[in-house]
């Protein structure tokens, strides 16, 4: 009798967890397993993980927002990222340097990031139904329309500029002497000679995740949750539903722009012209494989999500080309991140539109 | 679904048959294959044959290369069945003409002939003075360096 | 009863309904003197670009009748094409036979992807354009497995012209000077100095004339019911999941044959990213010939690529012109392509609502009347 409850709330919460997450976690820790065996440090291997964990975990917590008000996985996080990057190099145009550059890019990317979600999240409200596709798009336009920007705006650094043409910004701009590693450095504690903690990032994280976790349980925060899972109950309760839906656009567009700051400066580079193309994919199946769904979505998801999602794509690499003497990471890359979010499209849904 | 063996399914099997027996004979009508043009002096069976001073060779019905001794040319051909028309003047200053048709094997690729083997015995198998040829390993083209397969989905959006 | 509108509203709509492709026409009538190409240059290009990529954009319309909206997994059947295509030149099949050969192995490698893409986007009924988007970009990874890692190792390769340096997996490029133009070449006759493929537009001539025939037979009515209401046409008898998987069949079979069409003309393959671009390519250029979400018929294909493409071809110059860099041409012309399909998209959606409020509207006229 006991073995049978069992077995059956076992497979209650295997089937709640679902399949292919459990797949990747028990891959990800046979990676682990595996990793000294084949001559891979695991200090080093950790070290890189939760470094890449610190990097992403705040563009996968700008997934939240958007998942929670209904308007779908945020394909168009690329439109976020632009606002940061445009933050990124006003603070570096200025000449500021360390820790104040990267407090002055999230200051000057925080007004474009509210324009561009407050015009964006107005775009999605006339498109209810359709986001996820628009958003792609949008994403790919404005990075596209940014590309033509970023060679005429009149930067003049020269450590951003060509050097030839002294006019159009670079493709990739180095971080170093700005606010490279000002959070990874800040308190970071060494364990070993190979495993290093970058607890700034971590503590960051850690105080964007409390504030979005504080404000879904304020009251505008629950009337979002609301319009998410029954828009029309919500309307009938009073909700301004357009109104949320632009607010949870804004904040999402506004982490991701903080997101992409926080990546820059551990990375080392800013990477304009078409790096933000494909940027939103990443977040988004980490978001997935951390256990959200197209309208339901936590903040243990993203931590979750993000370690496992940048765990593989750390691990995969070092312990196959060990053990195979061949690199099929990217391979396994795109199978697993876009497999995750196929998994997810599938998935019947109970929101009504 | 079950499987019903009636009048549509054998139909439809038929028409799936057809389709395979004309994806082979594509492929024998469309096989390319290079003929090397050998014009060397070469041992055959202990035999030494010398090559000739000049000697025209034509295949099939495509223009046709002159060869001094020690040349080789090459002309790429489809199908297998073709045509060699020899031209060259011998040691008494007549001019000799003639044509030999012969197979090249489906498989290979490439194949030389031997001009001076074949001009020495226009009637024999073609086995002796045709055969496979091999590329030595330096010929091939390889990249300088290590090719960088680009696999990221970035590349390439600029051309059509 | 029709609604009655004033003229001003009648012209409104005709801008509202068409409003990409003006908009197009617009970016067309200031490019083309921008750039300074002469005319016959541009007919020639643009002759070329409708004979290369109207087979696949062709492909598009099937879905689009069948509900299942921009059918993003293309990119499936170019795949398939790709691979029949890989397989040839191994073998050293050239000319005509080579193309069919390849249009021949390419057919059941599309048929399987497609009954698998169908089945997929079966399971998401209403998202079905960004699951396809998703689909395309999963297949390439499965792709690359197959191309990269099993060609040369576990499927036989013989030819190491096409093998990378260190043994196994397929080269960036392969050459296809096989079957280099070998379709155009059949029978090209100019006029007015402008070449053109006659035997190339004859099988796009005959792919129209398939899919509008197919538009007549039950098929293909099934599919136009199950497009407009799966639940009526449910309701009629119509087998639903069925019909929309053989849609997807059908574009994924002809997307193969049109890449391989494409593949010839250019000449090169480039093995691991002409798939990708293939697809957005194709659906902008539908979308800017006035096509939308829901209703496309062979008049845009052809419209859209004309102006897809004079766009695609004036805007370096125009850049490098008006502003001094043709690297601004460049990056505006993928600006204009990705935005044309964000602003279809968009008015597709909108338009919906706006339909959805005329009927609404139509009713209380009617009711009006009755009382």
């Amino acid at each position: 009798m006991n073995t049978q409850n069992m077995i059956s709330s076992v497979k209650s919460t295997l089937k709640s967890f679902g399949l292919p997450r459990i797949i990747i976690g028990l891959f990800l820790l046979l990676l682990f397993i595996l990793a000294p065996f084949v001559g891979v440090n695991i200090g080093t291997s950790l070290s890189d993980t939760l470094n890449r964990f610190g990097m992403n975990a705040v563009m996968v917590l700008a997934m939240v927002p958007m998942i929670h008000s209904g308007c779908g996985l945020n394909f168009g996080l690329p439109l976020g990222i632009i606002a940061g990057l445009l933050g990124g190099t006003l603070s570096m145009q200025f000449n500021f340097t360390g820790p104040s550059s990267f407090m002055m890019a999230i200051l000057f990317a925080t007004p474009f990031a509210v324009i561009l979600g407050w015009g964006y999240g107005q775009l999605l409200n006339k498109v209810k139904g359709g986001e996820m596709m628009i958003a792609t798009y949008v994403g790919f336009s404005s990075v596209a329309f940014m590309c033509i920007m970023w060679l005429l705006l009149p930067y003049s650094n020269p450590t951003m500029v060509w050097g030839y043409s002294g006019s159009g910004l670079r493709t990739t701009i180095s971080t170093e002497g700005y606010y490279l590693h000002v959070l990874n450095d800040f308190f970071s504690i060494r364990l070993t000679e190979h495993l290093t903690i970058p607890t700034g990032m971590f503590l960051f994280f850690a105080v964007l995740a409390l504030i979005i976790w504080a404000f879904l349980h304020t009251k505008t925060g629950t009337a979002m949750t609301a319009v998410g899972s029954n828009p029309v109950f919500a309307r009938a309760s009073g909700i301004n539903v357009d109104k949320i839906r632009t607010l949870s656009v804004v904040m999402s567009t506004w982490l991701g722009a903080i997101g992409i700051l926080v990546y820059q400066q551990s990375f080392g580079f800013i990477q304009l012209y078409m790096g933000p193309f494909y940027m939103a994919l990443p977040a988004v199946s980490a978001i997935l494989i951390g256990g959200a769904s197209v309208n339901k979505a936590t903040i243990t998801n993203v931590i979750v999500g993000t370690f496992l999602f940048q765990g593989i794509l750390t691990m995969t690499p070092s312990v196959m080309n060990s053990m195979i003497h061949t690199d099929m990471s990217e391979v396994i890359r795109i199978v697993v991140s876009n497999g995750m979010i196929l998994y997810a499209l599938t998935r019947r849904t109970e929101a009504t539109r | 679904m079950k499987m019903k063996f009636d009048r549509q399914f054998w139909v439809r099997c038929a028409a799936i048959v057809v389709v395979l027996l004309f994806g082979m004979l594509m492929f024998f009508i469309g096989k390319q294959h290079t003929i090397l043009l050998d014009n060397k002096t070469i041992t055959v069976n202990g035999q030494e044959i010398r090559a000739l001073q000049l000697v025209e060779v034509q295949v099939n019905k495509l223009e046709s290369l002159e060869l001094a001794a020690r040349d080789r040319d090459k002309v790429d051909v489809t199908r297998q069945s073709h045509k060699i028309t020899i031209t060259y003047t011998d040691s008494n200053w007549n001019e000799i003409s003639f044509t030999r048709k012969f197979k090249v094997p489906l498989m290979e690729e490439m194949v030389i002939i031997s001009i001076p083997t074949l001009v020495s015995d226009p009637e024999a198998d073609q086995s002796l003075w045709l055969e496979k040829y091999e590329l030595p390993a330096y010929a091939i083209q390889a990249s300088p360096e290590e090719e960088v397969v680009i696999t990221d989905d970035l590349a390439g959006l600029i051309s059509l | 009863m029709t609604l009655q509108r004033t003229k001003s509203q009648k012209v409104l709509r005709f801008l509202g309904n068409n409003t990409v492709p003006i908009l197009f026409l617009v970016i067309c009538a200031f490019g083309i003197p921008l750039s300074g190409y002469s005319t016959n240059y541009l007919v020639s290009e643009v002759v070329v670009r409708i004979a290369r990529n109207s087979f696949l954009i062709v492909s598009l319309l099937i879905p689009i009748l069948a509900g299942m909206g921009l059918n993003f997994g293309m990119t499936l059947g170019a795949m398939a094409g790709q691979i029949g295509l890989i397989f040839i030149s191994d073998w050293g099949i050239v000319g005509i036979p080579g193309m069919l050969l390849a249009m021949i192995i390419s057919t059941p490698i599309s048929i399987a992807l497609g009954l698998w893409c169908g089945k997929i986007l079966n399971m998401a009924k209403g998202r079905e354009m960004v699951t396809s988007y998703i689909i395309g970009f999963f297949m390439n990874g499965i792709y690359q497995l197959v191309v990269l890692y099993g060609m040369g190792s576990i499927i036989p390769i013989r030819s190491s012209a096409l093998v990378l340096p260190r043994g196994y997996g397929i080269r960036n490029t392969v050459n296809l000077i096989g079957i280099r133009k070998s379709l155009d070449n059949v029978l090209t006759i100019k006029l007015f100095g402008v070449p053109i493929p006659l035997v190339t537009f004859a099988v796009i001539a005959l792919l129209c004339i398939f899919v509008l025939w197919f538009k007549k037979t039950k098929l293909g009515q099934d599919m136009r019911s199950v497009g407009q209401d799966m639940e009526v046409a449910r309701a009629a008898g119509i087998k639903v999941e069925h019909t929309r998987i053989v849609s997807i069949v059908i574009s994924t079979v002809f997307a193969g044959y049109g890449m391989i069409l494409y593949l010839q003309n250019i000449g090169t393959l480039n093995t691991y990213n002409s798939h990708m671009q293939i697809g957005m390519f194709s659906v902008a250029a539908l979308l800017v010939g006035g096509a939308t979400v829901s209703k496309a018929n062979i008049r845009n294909v052809f419209l859209g690529v004309i102006l897809f493409h004079l766009m695609f071809i004036v805007s370096p110059m125009a850049g490098k012109n008006l502003i001094g860099q043709a690297q601004l041409g460049e990056y505006f012309r993928v600006f204009v392509s990705y935005g044309v399909i964000t602003i279809s998209l968009v008015l597709y959606e909108v338009r919906k609502k706006r339909d959805r409020g005329d009927a609404g509207q139509l009713l209380a006229a009617e009711q009006g009347e009755a009382e």
